[in-house]
């Protein structure tokens, strides 16, 4: 696992506590009942955070799964 | 503190009894929930502290299902939206000339209902509240650099109504001037975020909003005491060498900051805090410096003097003494940083300030600061008359206690039938280290259950003697049961200590409830020595399983010269 892979793991689990590693790697709106709109938000801020980036909210679709963010932090050349 | 962070902390809170804070407001609470959350939670470490949000846009209701919870704590959070839907911009309702004018008439009618709302969910748990933080929208026909009749009447109308917010017992308001020192007003306000979410803070001022609403409703206790230097602090100049009529305080002497700091002391010591004097001087100028008129600070609002050529970690000590409190509950301000350093290194609890003699700014700012350590919610009476009750006890230790307290005319009031929008019983308990009987603290909210449990019962003691007042300076708290007392919280303020108070307490319990004996739930800490010293006088042990037999009692307990009055 990459350490930008490791860190959006721990953006997940700090907003979805119960999920194992594995689980968040696996993880999307699909999966994850309690992933909601406001869980979303949430989730969008920790990553903010996490990588000082600022989202584009335009594109929230995009980030409905873990692999969905994971290619957009790709893009900002944050490998 | 970032939304991460406060995730972190609310997922490591512990499985402790929980203490339940409602958030009142018209908006989705999104991560200003989180943040209040955290923040609460943060300020109560030994809690699991539960928040409770309401419905989207119904900011009147979710006051009411808050109050019916009667939870700790509520936290409410008013917008102008709130006050009005049509001054949000999730609302196209016009901003016509009529429209304004009704806007006027609705939002008098909105503030009015809420301030009967507020007094009665006050009733059930301390409230609050944040006015309006974010901007008017531009709906008037004047230019956003002047201010119209429209926007004046609207301000004019909450001003009126949060005046009157301000005085009901129970309701605190967040000072808008420091939301504004703090949290730049064109950046508070999200447009975007509101109009697809409902969320209309900015983050920034979101978590300082959150950290500002959570340290009102859960405040840290204030400190009691402050010792202050005197040449280029309380004044500018140096008294031995200039003269007492050559130090200066005034903006003729480019002195004011020293007059300020003056000012401050005085307001300080009208509001119960301590004020004591650390210098190395000549007590004959110094003196002579406080007779000058003009002076800020009236030698009567400090006590004690401490005016020598030792060191000033032996003036802190003796005005410690004096004063019968910790040196954790007291801030030391003197220009010298060596001054600052040998108290600090005798002390280390103690917080010691450098006064910054020559910067306006500076002096200024630690003005605020002093007032945030030793601010309060209230005066109570007893603060108005502690400085005065110290000094008045100051004689009576050396006098031969007996003849003493014969001599006292000593008269204790019992109240066992305390209000429970009187803050002194929970302060007194909060407060007292000395003389408590397990140190336990409590919140309003514990306070609130307590009473309300049945069988329990709580009584304030006041006491007066020929000296003076001291006002209302014990509190119990326990239950009958079996024809046997339980306390579980007993304190007595420092100030009445050696006046055999709690003799006269433990034989109006035996007397009041007919109780065969009292048990105690007595638990040692670092500072409960004085406490602990009545079990030995009793011949008890101090720990849970104490037992005070009333037979036991009637054979230890001294010659009791008080007079006593009952009230239920």
């Amino acid at each position: 696992m990459t350490d930008l892979e490791a860190r959006l793991v721990r953006c997940l689990q700090t907003v979805f506590p119960a999920l194992a590693e594995d689980q968040a790697r696996e993880a999307s709106q699909d999966t994850v009942s309690a992933w909601d709109s406001v869980a979303m938000l949430t989730l969008l801020t920790v990553v903010e955070e996490e990588f000082g980036i600022t989202a584009d909210y335009d594109r929230v679709e995009e980030f409905t799964s873990f692999s969905g963010l994971l290619g957009y932090l790709r893009e900002h050349n944050l490998a | 503190m970032k939304l991460t962070e406060a995730l972190r902390l609310l997922q490591a809170a512990p499985n402790a009894p929980l203490w339940r804070a409602d958030l009142v407001c018209g908006f989705t609470p999104l991560h200003f929930a989180t943040w209040l959350h955290a923040h609460l939670q943060q300020r109560l470490p030994a809690r699991r502290v539960g928040l409770h949000t309401g419905l989207f846009g119904d900011w009147a209701g979710n006051l009411e299902r808050a109050a019916a919870a009667r939870p700790a704590a509520i936290v409410a959070v008013l917008e102008w939206e709130d006050i009005d839907p049509r001054l949000g911009p999730r609302q196209l309702g016009g901003w016509l000339s009529a429209q304004r004018v009704d806007i006027e008439t609705s939002a008098a009618q909105r503030l009015a209902q809420f301030t009967v709302q507020l007094g009665q969910a006050a009733a059930q748990a301390p409230v609050t509240i944040a006015l309006p933080t974010l901007p008017l929208p531009p709906a008037a026909h004047t230019t956003p650099l002047q201010m119209s009749v429209w926007e004046a009447n609207l301000r004019a109308l909450l001003a009126q109504f949060s005046a009157q917010w301000s005085q009901i017992p129970g309701v605190f308001l967040l000072s808008s001037q420091w939301v504004d020192e703090l949290s730049p007003a064109a950046t508070r306000f999200d447009p975007a975020s509101c109009l697809q979410t409902g969320f209309p803070y900015a983050k920034p001022h979101a978590e300082l909003l959150a950290s500002a609403l959570a340290s009102l409703a859960v405040p840290p206790p204030p400190k009691k005491g402050i010792i202050t230097d005197l040449d280029d602090t309380l004044w500018s100049g140096i008294a031995g060498e200039a003269g007492p009529d050559g130090v200066h305080w005034d903006l003729e002497h480019h002195a004011q900051p020293h007059g300020l700091y003056q000012q401050l002391l005085a307001s300080l010591a009208e509001s119960g805090v301590l004020v004591a004097v650390a210098s190395k001087n000549e007590p004959e100028v110094v003196r002579q410096v406080f007779a000058r008129p003009g002076m800020c600070l009236p030698a009567a609002s400090v006590f004690p003097f401490q005016v020598h050529w030792n060191p000033k970690s032996q003036s802190v000590e003796a005005i410690l003494k004096a004063w019968n409190i910790g040196a954790d509950s007291v801030v030391f301000i003197d220009d010298s940083p060596m001054e600052a350093a040998e108290v600090a290194a005798a002390f280390p609890e103690i917080e010691t300030i450098r006064f910054p003699t020559g910067d306006a700014r500076a002096v200024w700012q630690l003005l605020h600061h002093l007032r945030a350590r030793f601010g309060k919610s209230t005066i109570s009476e007893e603060d108005r008359i502690r400085s005065a009750s110290l000094r008045q006890a100051a004689p009576a230790v050396s006098t031969d206690p007996e003849a003493f307290l014969a001599g006292a005319e000593a008269r204790l009031e019992f109240h066992f039938s305390p209000g429970l929008t009187d803050p002194r019983p929970l302060e007194l308990i909060n407060k007292t280290n000395q003389f408590n009987l397990n140190g336990r603290r409590l919140t309003e909210d514990d306070w609130r259950g307590y009473l309300r449990t049945p069988g329990h019962f709580a009584a304030v003691v006041g006491y007066s003697d020929k000296y003076g007042p001291l006002g209302k300076i014990a509190v119990l708290a326990g239950r009958a049961e079996a024809g046997e007392l339980h306390l579980d919280s007993w304190v007595l303020s420092c100030r009445a200590f050696s006046r055999r108070i709690e003799h006269l307490t433990l034989a109006v319990l035996f007397e009041r409830f007919g109780a065969s004996a009292i048990t105690f739930d007595a638990q040692a800490t670092e500072r409960n020595q004085p406490m602990r010293q009545l079990w030995t006088d009793l011949s008890l042990p101090f720990s849970p399983a104490a037992r005070l037999e009333r037979d036991a009692f009637a054979a230890l307990c001294p010659a009791l010269p008080h007079q006593k009055e009952i009230f239920d």
